[in-house]
C-alpha cells in the first residue's frame, strides 16, 4: 500500500530526510517513533504531497508521486492521490466556520462530487461511530479537543481512503481525550484500515501496530514487530528513544 | 482644489485634444437646446435655486441664458458643476458654454473662444457696519502694527486684483463661496472681502450680507464673457450678435434691472472689448450708479429660517440623499468583489500577477479620489472610443479607488487564516480554489465584516467628490442651498441627520451580521 525508497528532503542547509525507506502492506498498522523534531512528521507529510520530497520514490495506495511536486497547487493527479489518502493532524484543523456536519460533508461533496444527501447520510453514520451523533450541529470551538479529532477522523473517513496517515493524532491531548481518541483508532485497526501513525503513545503502539519503524537522523534504522522492537531492540538509536519514552 | 486642477492641466497638456469637434451651432439646434455650465453653490445673483422652489433655478444668467436661446432659435438647458471644473466640462463637450461670471482673462481666453463681454462688473470692498476704523480703501492699510485681513472668492478677478495692488499692505485669505468670504468678515476673523459688485448689491439686503457696508468706490473692472470651445467661431459669433441685439432691445437692461445689477458702467458695453476692460484698475466708475441701481431691485424673498426651511429644502435634500444612497451602495459591492480578487491574487497569484496588483493598490491608494474621477470621465474617452455617464463614471471610480482599500482589508483578513485550514482542506483532496471558495474566504470574510462596514460608512461620505464630475449628492445639495438661502445651520443639522440615517442602520446591520456569522452555522453551499 505504502511503499518508500531512499526517500531525501533538504530545508535550506538542513537535510532532514537522508534516504528513508519503509513500506507497509494493505490492512497493515504501521507506526512510525522517533525523537521529537526528527522529520517523522515530514516524512508522513511528503506521503499525501503537503511536503514536496527532493529525491526518492513513493508508491501509495496505487499511484507513483514524483519529487517536487507543488504542495498548494496540487495536480489532478495528487488530488486524486490525496482522495485515497487521508490524513488525521495534530491541531485536528476543523474548519471553525462550519458545523460538525458540515465539516464531515466537505470532502465528498467538494472533492469527490457526491450528492449532498448521500454525503450527508454517510456523515451521520461515521458521527454515530466515533460517537458524536448529537453534536451535528455544534460548532468544533464547542467541543473538547478529545471530541474535535474524533470528529476529524471521521471527516477522514469521510473520503472512503485506502490508508490513513496520524500525524501524532493525541500529542495535543490530556490523557483521558487520548485515550477516547486512540480507542476509535484501535477499532478503525481492527476493522482492517491500513494505517501508517506518527505517535509517541507508546501503549497504543505496543498493542495496536503491527510492525514499529524507528526514524532517527532522517532514515529509518530498524523495523519489526513491537515485541521485537521494545523487547530486543539492537539499533543504538533505538534504545536511547525507548529509555527516553520509559522515564516520560 | 486648486492643487489638483494644475495637475490635470498638466495631464491635458499631454492628451490629445478633444474628440467634439462637430459645429455646436447646428447641433444644439438641431437637439433643441443650449447647454450652459454654472454652480449654484453661492451662486446669488448669478444663478441660484428658486427659494420657493428648489428644483428650479433662478438668476440674472438664467434668464440671460433663456434670452439668448431665444435669439438662437432653441432653448437654454441648465447643466450644474463645480464653478472652477466648468472648463473642462466645456472642452469634454458637455456643455456649449460656460456662462457664470466668468471674468475675461488672457489665461481663459487662450484655452477658449471667449464672447464679448455681457456684463461689465466691478470689485465693491465691504466691511462691517460697525468698524468705524474701516471707511475707505486707505484704512486698509497697516497701524499700530496690525495688518489688515480681506477675504476673497478663490480663483477670482477680485484675488488677483488684490495680489497685484495690496499684497504687501493686507492678508489675503481665499474662500470657495462669496458667502463664506462675507461670512467670515460678519465673524470679525477677517476686516473686509471684496466680491463683484453685482454679489455685493444682491446680497445687500439678505441675511448673508447683513452687517456689511459699502466702502469707498468699486475698484477693478472688467468684464464678465460667455466662454465656448476654441474652434466653435459660429457658436461664438451667433452669441455676440444675440448679446448686442439683446442690449439694443433693451432686453438686457430689463433682465439686469430686475436683479439690481444695472449701473451706469453697462452704459458702454458695446464698445467695451473684453481685454481692454480687464487691463484697467483702479477706482473706477461712480458708486453713485451702484447706489441708485439698488433702488431697482424686487421685493426681495424673505429668507426662511427654521422649520420653514425644513418643509422648503427637506424634498430636494432627500432627493439629493437619495443619489448618495445610490452611489454608495452601487459602488460598495463591486470594491468588495475587486478587493477580494485583487486580494487573492497578491497571496496566491504567480509573481508577475503579485507585482501587477500591488502597483495597482499602491497608485490608487496614492493618489486622490478626485483625480481618479477626473481621469475616467474626462479623460478616457480622449484616449478610448467610450463616453461614459456621469454616474457610471462616478460609481466605477468610487469603485475601483475602494477596491484597493478592501484589497488590503482581505489580504490581511486572509493572512489571519492559520495555514492548517488550507493543508486540511488539500489533504481531502479539494482543488486550491475549492479551498479558497469553501474553506478560507468564508473564514476572511467573517474577519474582515468590521472592518469593510467602517469603509461603507466613509464610502457614503466621500460620495461627496463626485460633485467634481457633476454628480449632485447630499454635500453638493447642501452647499448650495446654504450659499443660496443662508439659513446654514438648519440646513447642516438636517444634511447631517440625513447621513446619519443612512450609516446608522449600516452599523447596526453589520453588528447582527457579525453575531449572526459568530453564532450559528452557515449552511454549506451547493456545488
Amino acid at each position: 500500500m505504502i511503499r518508500i525508497e531512499g526517500i531525501r528532503k533538504r530545508f535550506g542547509p538542513l537535510e532532514v530526510l537522508r534516504g528513508a525507506s519503509m513500506s507497509v502492506g494493505r490492512g497493515e498498522v504501521a507506526a512510525l517513533i522517533g525523537a521529537s523534531g526528527s522529520g517523522k512528521s515530514t516524512l508522513l507529510r511528503c506521503l499525501n504531497g503537503l511536503e514536496s520530497h527532493d529525491d526518492g520514490v513513493i508508491e501509495i495506495a496505487g499511484q507513483s508521486l514524483p519529487p517536487r511536486q507543488s504542495p498548494d497547487r496540487p495536480s489532478p493527479a495528487m488530488r486524486a492521490l490525496r482522495r485515497r489518502v487521508g490524513m488525521v493532524f495534530q491541531q485536528f484543523n476543523l474548519f471553525p466556520h462550519l458545523s460538525v456536519l458540515q465539516n464531515v460533508m466537505l470532502g465528498p461533496i467538494y472533492a469527490h462530487a457526491t450528492p449532498r444527501a448521500e454525503a450527508a447520510e454517510r456523515a451521520r453514520a461515521l458521527l454515530a461511530r466515533v460517537g458524536l451523533a448529537d453534536k451535528e450541529r455544534a460548532r468544533p470551538a464547542t467541543l473538547s479537543g478529545g471530541q474535535q479529532q474524533r470528529v476529524a477522523i471521521a471527516r477522514t473517513l469521510a473520503n472512503q481512503p485506502e490508508v490513513i496517515l496520524f500525524d501524532e493524532p493525541t500529542s495535543a491531548l490530556d490523557p483521558r481525550m487520548t485515550a477516547e481518541v486512540l480507542a476509535v483508532m484501535a477499532d478503525l485497526a481492527g476493522e482492517g484500515m491500513t494505517m501508517l501513525v506518527v505517535s509517541h503513545a507508546m501503549g497504543f503502539v505496543r498493542r495496536s501496530a503491527g510492525t514499529v519503524h524507528v526514524f532517527a537522523k532522517g532514515e529509518i534504522v530498524e523495523s519489526g514487530p513491537p515485541q521485537q522492537i521494545f523487547e530486543g531492540a539492537n539499533h543504538p538509536q533505538t534504545q536511547a528513544l525507548l529509555a527516553d519514552a520509559e522515564q516520560t | 482644489m486648486r492643487r489638483v486642477a494644475t495637475l490635470i492641466a498638466i495631464i491635458h497638456a499631454t492628451a490629445p485634444t478633444s474628440l467634439v469637434r462637430g459645429d455646436a451651432l447646428d447641433e444644439l439646434r438641431q437637439r433643441g437646446a443650449l447647454v450652459w455650465g454654472g454652480d449654484q453653490e453661492g451662486g446669488g445673483p448669478y444663478v441660484y435655486p428658486d427659494p420657493n422652489d428648489p428644483n428650479r433655478v433662478v438668476g440674472f444668467e438664467v434668464d440671460l441664458a433663456d434670452a439668448l436661446a431665444a435669439k438662437l432659435g432653441t432653448t437654454a438647458k441648465f447643466f450644474q458643476a463645480d464653478w472652477n471644473t466648468l472648463p473642462e466640462f466645456l472642452r469634454a463637450g458637455k456643455i456649449d458654454v460656460i456662462l457664470n461670471g466668468y471674468e475675461w482673462s488672457a489665461a481663459r481666453a487662450a484655452q477658449m473662444r471667449a464672447t464679448r463681454p455681457y456684463y461689465l462688473y466691478e470689485l465693491q470692498l465691504l466691511a462691517r457696519a460697525s468698524d468705524d476704523s474701516i471707511l475707505g480703501w486707505e484704512d486698509l492699510r497697516t497701524r499700530a502694527g496690525r495688518r489688515r485681513s480681506v477675504s476673497v472668492l478663490s480663483g477670482s478677478a477680485a484675488l488677483t486684483y488684490l495680489r497685484v495692488h495690496w499684497a504687501g499692505d493686507v492678508d489675503i485669505v481665499d474662500y470657495n463661496g462669496n458667502t463664506d468670504a462675507m461670512m467670515q468678515v460678519r465673524n470679525r476673523v477677517h476686516d473686509a472681502t471684496l466680491p463683484d459688485l453685482p454679489v455685493a448689491l444682491f446680497y445687500r439686503h439678505r441675511p448673508q450680507g447683513q452687517g456689511l457696508k459699502f466702502v469707498g468706490p468699486p475698484v477693478g473692472r472688467g468684464a464678465y464673457v460667455m466662454f465656448v470651445r476654441p474652434e466653435e467661431a459660429r457658436l461664438t459669433a451667433a452669441l455676440d450678435q444675440a448679446i448686442e441685439a439683446l442690449y439694443r432691445d433693451g432686453m438686457l437692461r430689463r433682465i439686469y434691472e430686475k436683479y439690481g445689477i444695472w449701473n451706469g458702467t453697462q452704459a458702454t458695453l458695446l464698445e467695451t472689448r473684453a481685454d481692454a476692460a480687464a487691463k484697467s484698475d483702479g477706482p473706477q466708475g461712480n458708486p453713485g450708479d451702484a447706489g441708485d441701481s439698488t433702488a431697482a431691485v424686487a421685493p426681495e424673498e424673505q429668507a426662511p429660517r427654521g422649520w420653514q426651511v425644513v418643509r422648503n429644502y427637506s424634498g430636494i435634500l432627500l432627493k439629493s440623499a437619495g443619489m448618495t444612497f445610490l452611489l454608495s451602495v452601487l459602488s460598495m459591492p463591486i470594491a468588495i468583489l475587486i478587493g477580494l480578487l485583487v486580494a487573492l491574487g497578491r497571496i496566491y497569484g504567480p509573481a508577475w500577477l503579485r507585482l501587477l496588483l500591488a502597483i495597482y493598490v499602491e497608485v490608487l491608494r496614492g493618489t486622490p479620489v478626485m483625480l481618479q474621477l477626473y481621469v475616467i470621465y474626462f479623460l478616457l474617452p480622449e484616449i478610448l472610443p467610450v463616453r461614459l455617464d456621469a454616474m457610471v463614471a462616478a460609481v466605477a471610480g468610487l469603485a475601483i479607488n475602494y477596491s484597493a482599500y478592501e484589497a488590503e482589508i482581505y489580504r490581511a483578513g486572509l493572512q489571519a487564516i492559520p495555514r492548517g485550514q488550507m493543508e486540511a482542506a488539500l489533504a481531502l483532496g479539494l482543488s486550491r480554489g475549492a479551498a479558497l471558495r469553501y474553506v478560507i474566504v468564508p473564514q476572511a470574510v467573517r474577519i474582515v465584516v468590521p472592518p469593510v462596514t467602517n469603509d461603507f460608512i466613509a464610502l457614503f461620505k466621500d460620495t461627496s467628490i463626485c460633485s467634481v464630475i457633476a454628480v449632485t449628492e447630499l454635500t453638493k445639495q447642501y452647499n448650495v442651498l446654504a450659499n443660496s438661502s443662508g439659513a446654514i445651520v438648519e440646513l447642516a443639522g438636517l444634511t447631517a441627520l440625513l447621513y446619519l440615517a443612512m450609516s446608522y442602520p449600516l452599523s447596526v446591520a453589520a453588528r447582527r451580521l457579525e453575531r449572526r456569522m459568530a453564532e450559528t452555522a452557515t449552511p454549506v453551499p451547493t456545488i
